[in-house]
């Protein structure tokens, strides 16, 4: 990674304990903790102005759903990569997060260790795959297979390999447990897993685009919010 | 429906005081009216006068009486009631000693005229359109004991009036209960509903906020302070399963998991309910419907091979279970970091009679028409994969997805 200096970061959670002790967390850890935002709205306003590699985000936010908060931010800023942070039980939520450019996705429960591993993670472009987002990815891949392809549209579908890889990660292996299962290189299977993620964004870009010509909105704006 | 006797009796009263405010009004009217008849009209078919007075005095008295009683829900009892008729009955038929022998045979009313209909309505009010049509024909039994030759013609329409009287009156008392019973019942499940949302938000931004904190700093401080966390983490996850299911949920209190295809149980919540800090549940967004009964074999199939892995690998070892939704079949997947099984140690417990794991998992399994696998690696832990197919018409929860 040709980064310099501390990962910037942007936590945006609407409980002021739970967000100054994450805040407190990474300061301590040694990351730069550029901006802290209670809601979805003050998040958009800040966001360009902060420039942080990563936002960790709350999924349940007064103001806006998550789906939002994460395509506005990764219009606003599309070098910010966001981390969702959610309570357990909000499956569809999480998924929408992710199919709207969200690359990681981490119980709020989850123990110190494992959340700055997260964040720095998120900041080097690898997507912290879950157990949990690795069943919601595979659920959703499986429910585009099911489901009838809105003309002429293709539906995207995983590799038997990355299917393999994906049911790993979800029943808690770890990138070199399934290296070694599989006998591939650790690069091997981040990359996999990468796909599966890159290819639901893709997805999800090529449906608001669709969405976008059917209702005479394409021109206003990028709506898929990147690059 | 069943509707509960306390509310329903709560109910009824709500519906039916109106009907009750205007039976004292019909028996304050019907007073004046026999009076008039008295007076007047009957005038001289009245061979004591001066009784037939006092039977109005008395008819009076009577009405303030029972209007004054019938004003409290709880006095309503049975025993005033009979009281009533009793008392309306006598009076009626003292018509015999006060007009002339003559009198009935040319059609002349009663002395108490449109007022013995008083205690057939509040029988029809208070108990419902059997106890009215009883209370109509005891008083109509009254009325034709009094009625003499070729008058009871003319009578016969009152009598038919009055029987319609109690039914109808008793019909409509009923009604009106039911759909005040009704109306409550609408009334609490919305406020419960209203309470359970608001309780969820609440405990949502606080309470689960404070745990899942003791859960990180516990697990930090490590020591004693880690088992407080552990606790902490487990509360945390018990109430998020608790107010989250009533958020998503319909209204009407149904069990967690309930799904909105009648009959059907979603897999997901079933599974989630096994989630502690040593164990990940894993799902997708979507429901996971299957049948009750095979939710449940399921799930008791996936607690077993929990139970399985804290029994073998020690409360610490980790466990983690996916829930795959596939077009033919559901998955659920448990797998452990724990030593693993040595070969050959399934066989030779069946063999020694200990069949846990062999019986209570693969026996449901194959119950279901489905199957179970179990698979370790030494050193890697152990896999147990759940495989349930879907039988034709069962309903496939991503059906409304669609389009």
């Amino acid at each position: 990674m040709e980064r310099s200096g501390p990962i910037r970061v942007m936590v945006v959670d609407d409980h002021p304990m739970w967000r100054d002790a994450v805040a407190r967390d990474l300061t301590e850890a040694g990351y730069d903790v550029v901006a802290t935002a209670a809601d979805g709205a003050q998040a958009l306003r800040i966001v360009a102005a902060a420039r942080p590699d990563v936002v960790v985000l709350d999924l349940q936010l007064p103001d806006a759903s998550g789906v939002d908060v994460t395509r506005g931010l990764r219009a606003s800023c599309p070098e910010a990569r966001v981390l969702v942070l959610s309570a357990s039980g909000e499956q569809q939520d999480v998924l929408d997060a992710v199919k709207a450019g969200a690359v990681g996705y981490l119980l709020k429960s989850a123990a110190l260790p494992e959340f700055l591993d997260a964040v720095r993670r998120t900041a080097e472009g690898d997507p912290v795959f879950t157990p949990g987002l690795a069943a919601l990815v595979l659920g959703e891949f499986r429910r585009l297979a099911s489901a009838p392809a809105p003309d002429g549209g293709d539906a995207p579908t995983l590799t038997e390999r990355e299917t393999e890889i994906l049911r790993m990660v979800a029943t808690g292996m770890s990138y070199k447990q399934i290296a070694s299962r599989l006998v591939l290189s650790h690069r091997t299977v981040q990359n996999h897993v990468q796909n599966s993620l890159g290819k639901l964004h893709l997805h999800n870009r090529v449906e608001l685009v669709r969405y976008a010509i059917e209702h005479g909105l394409a021109g206003a704006s990028d709506p898929g919010g990147s690059q | 429906m069943i509707i509960p006797d306390e509310r329903a009796r709560q109910a009824q009263r709500g519906s039916s005081e109106p009907l009750w405010r205007a039976i004292a009004v019909f028996r304050f009217a019907s007073v004046g009216y026999a009076a008039l008849r008295v007076a007047v009209i009957d005038r001289a078919d009245y061979s004591r006068p001066g009784w037939a007075w006092a039977v109005i005095a008395v008819m009076t008295v009577w009405t303030v009486v029972t209007t004054i009683a019938y004003a409290r829900p709880e006095r309503r009892t049975r025993t005033l009631l009979s009281v009533d008729l009793a008392v309306t009955a006598c009076l009626l038929l003292s018509t015999a000693a006060l007009q002339y022998p003559q009198a009935p045979r040319h059609g002349v009313t009663p002395v108490t005229a449109t007022w013995l209909a008083g205690p057939v309505l509040a029988w029809g009010v208070r108990y419902g359109r059997r106890a009215g049509t009883v209370a109509a024909l005891i008083m109509c039994g009254c009325d034709v004991a009094l009625v003499r030759g070729a008058a009871f013609g003319v009578a016969l329409n009152g009598l038919v009036l009055l029987l319609l009287a109690g039914v109808i009156v008793g019909h409509v008392a009923r009604l009106g209960a039911e759909v005040e019973a009704e109306r409550q019942r609408v009334i609490e499940v919305e406020a419960a509903s209203r309470e359970r949302e608001r309780l969820a938000r609440d405990i949502h931004d606080s309470v689960l906020q404070v745990l899942a904190m003791v859960q990180r700093r516990g697990a930090e401080a490590g020591g004693a302070a880690a088992e407080l966390g552990r606790l902490a983490g487990q509360q945390e996850a018990a109430l998020r399963a608790l107010v989250g299911s009533g958020t998503g949920g319909s209204a009407d209190g149904e069990a967690p998991g309930a799904a909105s295809v009648p009959g059907s149980v979603d897999v997901r919540a079933t599974t989630l309910s096994a989630q502690t800090d040593r164990v990940t549940v894993s799902v997708p967004a979507q429901p996971v419907l299957l049948p009750a009964a095979a939710a449940g074999e399921l799930a008791a199939a996936v607690r077993a091979a929990l139970d399985n892995v804290r029994l073998h690998c020690g409360d610490n070892a980790r466990a983690w279970v996916l829930v795959e939704d596939e077009p033919d079949r559901v998955t659920v997947t448990i797998r452990d970091d724990g030593p693993g099984i040595p070969d050959g140690r399934l066989a030779e417990a069946a063999a020694a009679g200990r069949l846990g794991v062999s019986h209570s998992i693969r026996g449901r399994l194959r119950d279901l028409g489905g199957s179970a696998s179990i698979s370790s690696v030494r050193g890697e832990g152990t896999e147990v994969e759940l495989r349930l197919p879907r039988e034709a018409g069962v309903p496939v929860a991503r059906a409304p997805e669609r389009a």
